[in-house]
């Protein structure tokens, strides 16, 4: 969470005897991340006045404000806000001030600008364009006692760190806490603010109720009488906006302000507000209702607590009060909440109430993490104090209901464990004085255990280990030496799978294609475009629940979809791609997680060989397809990629084939189905390959070397006649099976279809290399060879000899 | 049954044997006229000499010699063949000759064979090519940069005695979360928003999926599977519930690294990382340790990288935003909890873990504006690696 900590605040409750750039890059390297520093320069901005407002001419929504800022100097801004009035105190930028655009948040320097005829001089700024809030809704009314015509900065000028919290450290969410840590960074004197006594007196007219003990841990309310409702100190104000709130009135800037100072928020009510009594912290009932602070009518789900009173619910517990028991002008008695609430709970609610993260609620966001509900009497008497001050309130009694108080942790820790995690010593003096510096007490050294007790607001500390980091992060983690680490090594796993899945890689490369990796997050509208009928392809995929954007939304259960949208955003600028990734598909199990099983995938679509003085290009075709698969599998020797499957969904049904077994495919590919081709805007002549990796692993042949052949090789030629529907496959087994160990090689040299051959008819031809292991083959041996593979095809195949 | 002649079959005498016969033919017929003699050899050969010297290229000089020495239809070939028809007193002279005549035909043919090969070598190196002609176009596969760096991480960590391992990207909620100290409604959840997964075959409450949001996970599964010493890394894809920009995605990889033993410490986590940065970005580089919070280290820390853009030196660097370090990745001791969870004694074993962005470092690596380019694959900027 990012606080804003203003540098008065901060030095009121600690020496800073460094720069603000020093202070915050101390905190930064002891766990405190400092996100920078806000300097106000406000350079051409001043406290202005509005002397008059009048209705723009030709725009219902615009109005004319004359501001004075000091010595007689006047201008007219054009402005949309509503809620200004005349003698109103605001800020006013000149023409030339800096500004953050109230949109966008963007950097801007303010021209003269022309509203519908108006030209208007400047403007009057809102909390944002100030870069102090969040909020553009109007423009930011500031107290009426500032000087007309100051600049700015000198009026609300402030340096304010910026700083990040990690959620272990509750105690850091007030200003008190950060001067903690740069009491200890610092070695200076850390001074807590005054507090009043509340003495033991029960108020009158006034109790507490804890129904739900696990949900509210303690609570306390302080009666206080005479109050007298107006606004907050110029000081406390100035500070508030300086911190990021906004002053409302004495009272409620009161429990901001110790909010802000010790990170524990609390709450005002009207006591004429709250009927029969008392307070009680109680689960809503069902179908409950409260309409909160902020103007919205909430209904309350189950398992939200709140803060009620005999009749009705008040307030939502930790998160936001409601607007019928708020402090109002003509307010005289204040019933003062200061509670302590289990914040997993607080959590839950914020989030289903939408109020959790910056712009919900500024409790709520605090009681999410592990305030400590010591901190319970002492925000109290913090208020108390203040409001005696600010508010004319008399204390008129307390109760503070703490039914399970939280055991004070003492940590033990024997010393050595300091030099065995950090690999460093630190001195036992120096860890001591580093403890107490940080308000951990009675720590001490016996018998080399040491022992210590954090301060109330540390929730944090529990553990040998979070002494440890609190000794080394206060004494510098740039004292830790960087050491190559000794002693035994493991023994390594083989990853066979993965090395294949990488080799695969690799001779998909070595074949030029181009690897991508892209969201494996997919539109499930993607799925329904891989087949003409939108029948899938694949199982229905994981969803998420909560997707950022719809086209994120479902778990690919295939990559084919990822690869053609590649492709297809690629086409808009080039003439050809070629192009794979290798990726997990998420197929789901039963009752289990899903099989993440990776697979790759591979696209070649326009352009294989680009037009070139050396020769004309040439699209990519089927051919391509096949040698990049042939070739990867041959390069991995993967044997048999299994049978031939019926169809190939989304492919084209004749240029296609999925091979595999029954249960599970190894290898799809083929040309698209031009109709898919079409859906993605690719080319007709678009091909795909998916291969189970897995699968392909499971069927690499072990390497069969050859040693170079010691006689000569013969060469024979041959052109068969066959039936249009016999697959060359079938030419090439059947060659093999008559030549047995004397065929080398078969390699196709011509296909041709013509009147030569007659209709229903395709001639090959066909170049064997024959040899033999035991000596040259002499003609007659190759003779014999030629015409017992003649006769199998002939025979097998019926085909005939082209002479 | 032969269609084509294959290119390589040495077999030269039937390319030109046609010619070659003619010339043996009108040598034979002479020959019936009256009987050969040593004279008519010297003739032949003193014309195979002249033939020969006039051959202008290596064609014609391989014609020549099948149209005198040709094992079949050569004319001296021929006239050896004659030998047999004379009568033994004119034999042995005969012969002489035939061989006098081979011998003077070879050493023509060998002598006009040196001639054009050198002729030949002269007329290639008085050739003169442009060479700025672009070559023939070659399509040259590339990795993406994600796989090059998860690649470059593994074989760093792999020289210290990291083994690479990897899991599952869907994930339970207890091995996400629970396992690593952060129970559900733990305020560090917000540290990690979290995508959901709803499977198609039926949710179990029990066993509620997510998308892993770091992969710590894997921590755990290997300390289940696994007794110390234990040194492994382990890349992959991470999900977050994340509005996407220029630094921050809402897909993305880490590589988490884990070791365990029984004397690990965080100065050995320091050097492993210092280490690391060095073989990344050169000998000249830096880490530097800040404290941190993660639910499942103690202490923890952040690790930053010295910027190797800058060097430290350029107020406005857009890599280290001008304070020299860049944050690259989260890191700390093994949380004796965490250690108790999968069955290890804390007060025997400790360890680190440590946990980083694949992109952002390949970002820094590269120089890369915007993280969102990894996953567009636009292979104009992939072809730029």
């Amino acid at each position: 969470m990012l606080i804003r900590v203003p540098l008065s605040w901060l030095r009121e409750c600690v020496d800073v005897t460094v720069s603000a750039d020093d202070l915050a890059h101390r905190l930064h390297m002891a766990g405190t991340e400092s996100k920078g520093i806000e300097r106000r320069a406000w350079d051409k901005i001043w406290v202005g006045r509005i002397a008059e407002l009048a209705k723009h001419p030709d725009a219902d929504k615009l109005q004319l404000a004359t501001v004075e800022y000091g010595e007689g100097r006047r201008k007219t801004v054009v402005t949309g806000a509503t809620n200004l009035k005349v003698g109103a105190i605001v800020a006013y930028g000149e023409v030339g001030a800096e500004y953050l655009e109230g949109h966008t948040g963007e950097r801007m320097v303010m021209k003269p600008k022309d509203m519908r005829g108006i030209k208007s001089e400047g403007m009057v700024m809102s909390e944002k364009e100030l870069g102090i809030g969040e909020d553009h809704d109007g423009i930011l009314l500031l107290d009426p006692k500032l000087p007309v015509g100051a600049p700015l900065s000198e009026a609300l000028g402030e340096t304010v760190l910026l700083l990040e919290l990690q959620p272990n450290r509750p105690d850091c969410l007030g200003i008190l806490g950060i001067a903690r840590e740069v009491s200890a960074l610092l070695e200076t004197q850390l001074r807590e603010p005054e507090r009043a006594d509340l003495g033991r007196q029960a108020p009158k007219a006034l109790d507490v109720r804890i129904e739900d003990a696990d949900a509210c841990r303690r609570f306390a309310v302080a009666r206080l009488d005479g109050v007298r409702i107006g606004p907050s100190p110029e000081w406390m104000q100035r500070r508030l906006v300086a911190a990021g709130m906004r002053p409302i009135s004495n009272v409620v800037d009161i429990t901001n302000y110790v909010m802000l100072e010790l990170g524990q928020p609390l709450h005002a009510y009207d006591l004429r507000d709250i009927r029969g009594g008392a307070l009680i912290a109680r689960q809503a009932r069902p179908g409950e209702r409260i309409r909160t602070l902020d103007g919205v009518d909430r209904s309350l789900p189950n398992g939200t607590l709140v803060i009620a009173d005999e009749e009705r619910a008040l307030g939502i517990a930790g998160i936001m009060g409601g607007e019928d028991s708020e402090i109002r002008g003509d307010t005289t008695t204040v019933a003062l909440e200061c509670a302590s609430f289990e914040p997993r709970g607080i959590g839950r609610t914020a989030t289903r109430l939408d109020m959790r993260g910056s712009s919900g609620s500024a409790a709520a966001r605090r009681f999410a993490w592990e305030l400590s509900p010591d901190l319970v009497p002492i925000a109290l008497a913090r208020a108390v104090a203040l409001l005696r001050d600010h508010a004319g309130a008399k204390l008129a009694g307390t109760v503070d209901r703490y039914p399970r108080p939280r055991p004070r942790t003492l940590v033990r820790m024997p010393y050595g464990l300091v030099r065995k995690v950090l690999g460093i010593d630190i001195a036992r003096d120096e860890a001591i004085h580093i403890l107490e510096r940080l308000g951990f007490s009675g720590c001490t050294i016996e018998r080399d255990i040491l022992l210590a007790q954090p301060p109330v607001e540390r929730t944090d500390i529990a553990i040998p280990h979070d002494l440890i980091e609190e000794i080394a992060r206060i004494a510098g983690y740039d004292r830790l030496p960087a050491r190559v680490p000794d002693g035994p090594l493991p023994l390594i796993e083989t990853h066979p799978l993965e090395e294949f899945r990488e080799r695969l890689r690799d001779a998909l490369l070595e074949l030029g294609l181009q690897e991508t990796v892209s969201y494996s997050l997919i539109d499930p509208q993607w799925l329904g475009r891989l087949t003409p009928d939108a029948t899938p392809i694949a199982p229905e995929p994981l969803r998420i629940q909560n997707p950022t954007t719809a086209s994120q939304s479902v778990a690919r259960p295939t990559l084919r979809a990822s690869v053609l949208d590649t492709a297809r955003r690629n086409l808009r600028h080039r003439g050809g791609v070629a192009l794979f990734e290798i990726a997990p598909v998420y197929l789901p199990r039963k009752a289990d997680l899903p099989d993440e099983r990776w697979t790759a995938a591979i696209v070649l679509a326009g352009s294989a060989q680009p037009d070139s003085w050396l020769g004309p290009g040439r699209d990519a075709d089927l051919w391509d397809l096949k040698s990049v698969v042939s070739g990867a599998l041959a390069k991995l020797r993967v044997g048999a990629v299994g049978e031939v499957q019926s169809g190939a969904p989304g492919l084209h049904p004749g240029r296609s084939e999925r091979r595999g077994s029954a249960d599970r495919d190894v290898m799809t590919w083929g040309q698209l189905d031009p109709r898919v081709a079409d859906l993605w805007e690719l080319p007709a002549a678009t091909f795909v390959a998916e291969l189970d990796v897995a699968s392909l692993h499971g069927r690499v042949a072990p390497p069969r070397v050859v040693a170079p052949p010691r006689y000569p090789a013969a060469m024979r030629d041959l052109a068969i006649v066959l039936d249009e529907p016999t697959a060359y496959a079938a030419v090439e087994e059947a060659i093999r099976a008559a030549g047995k160990a004397l065929v080398e090689s078969v390699s196709l040299l011509d296909v041709y279809r013509g009147p030569q051959v007659g209709p229903g008819k395709k001639s090959f031809a066909v170049r064997l290399v024959l040899r033999s292991s035991d000596g040259t083959l002499s003609e007659a041996d190759v003779d014999r060879a030629a015409r017992r593979i003649e006769g199998r095809l002939l025979h097998q195949l019926g085909a005939t000899l082209r002479t | 049954m032969v269609p084509r002649r294959p290119a390589f079959v040495p077999d030269g005498e039937r390319a030109f044997d046609l010619f070659g016969r003619f010339a043996g033919e009108a040598h034979i017929r002479k020959g019936k006229d009256r009987m050969a003699g040593p004279q008519d050899l010297n003739a032949l050969a003193d014309r195979a000499v002249a033939d020969i010297a006039a051959c202008a290229d290596d064609a014609a000089l391989e014609a020549a010699r099948i149209r005198y020495l040709g094992r079949k239809d050569g004319e001296v070939t021929q006239a050896t063949k004659q030998i047999a028809t004379l009568p033994a007193k004119d034999k042995p002279a005969y012969g002489a000759a035939v061989n006098e005549a081979k011998a003077r035909i070879e050493a023509a043919l060998r002598s006009r064979n040196a001639a054009l090969h050198g002729a030949s070598i002269d007329s290639t190196l008085r050739e003169r090519e442009d060479l700025t002609l672009p070559g023939r176009p070659v399509r040259i596969g590339r990795l993406h940069p994600v796989t090059a760096t998860i690649r470059e991480v593994s074989r760093i960590f792999g020289t210290m005695g990291f083994e690479t391992i990897e899991g599952p990207e869907i994930e339970t909620d207890y091995y996400n979360f629970e396992a690593l100290n952060i129970p559900p409604g733990h305020p560090a959840r917000e540290k990690w928003d979290t995508l959901w997964v709803s499977n198609p075959l039926g949710d179990d409450p029990k066993l509620p999926l997510l998308g892993r949001t770091h992969t710590s996970p894997m921590q755990v599964r290997v300390m289940e599977k696994r007794q110390p010493p234990i040194r492994v890394v382990i890349p992959g894809r991470c999900y977050r519930y994340e509005a996407t920009d220029a630094i921050h995605e809402s897909i993305l990889h880490q590589y988490e690294g884990l070791a365990i033993d029984e004397k690990l410490t965080m100065a050995d986590l320091k050097g492993v990382l210092y280490s690391f940065a060095r073989q990344v970005f050169g000998s000249k580089s830096n880490v530097r340790f800040r404290p941190d919070y993660f639910p499942f280290t103690e202490p923890s820390a952040e690790i930053a990288f010295s910027c190797v853009i800058c060097d430290g030196k350029d107020p406005h660097c857009h890599t280290c935003g001008g304070d020299g370090w860049i944050e690259a990745a989260g890191c700390g001791m093994v949380h004796p909890d965490v250690l108790r969870r999968v069955g290890y004694d804390p007060d025997r074993y400790q360890g680190f873990a440590f946990g980083g962005g694949i992109e952002r470092l390949a970002m820094v690596i590269s120089g890369t504006p915007d993280i969102r380019l990894f996953a567009q694959n636009d292979l104009r900027f992939l072809e730029s690696f």
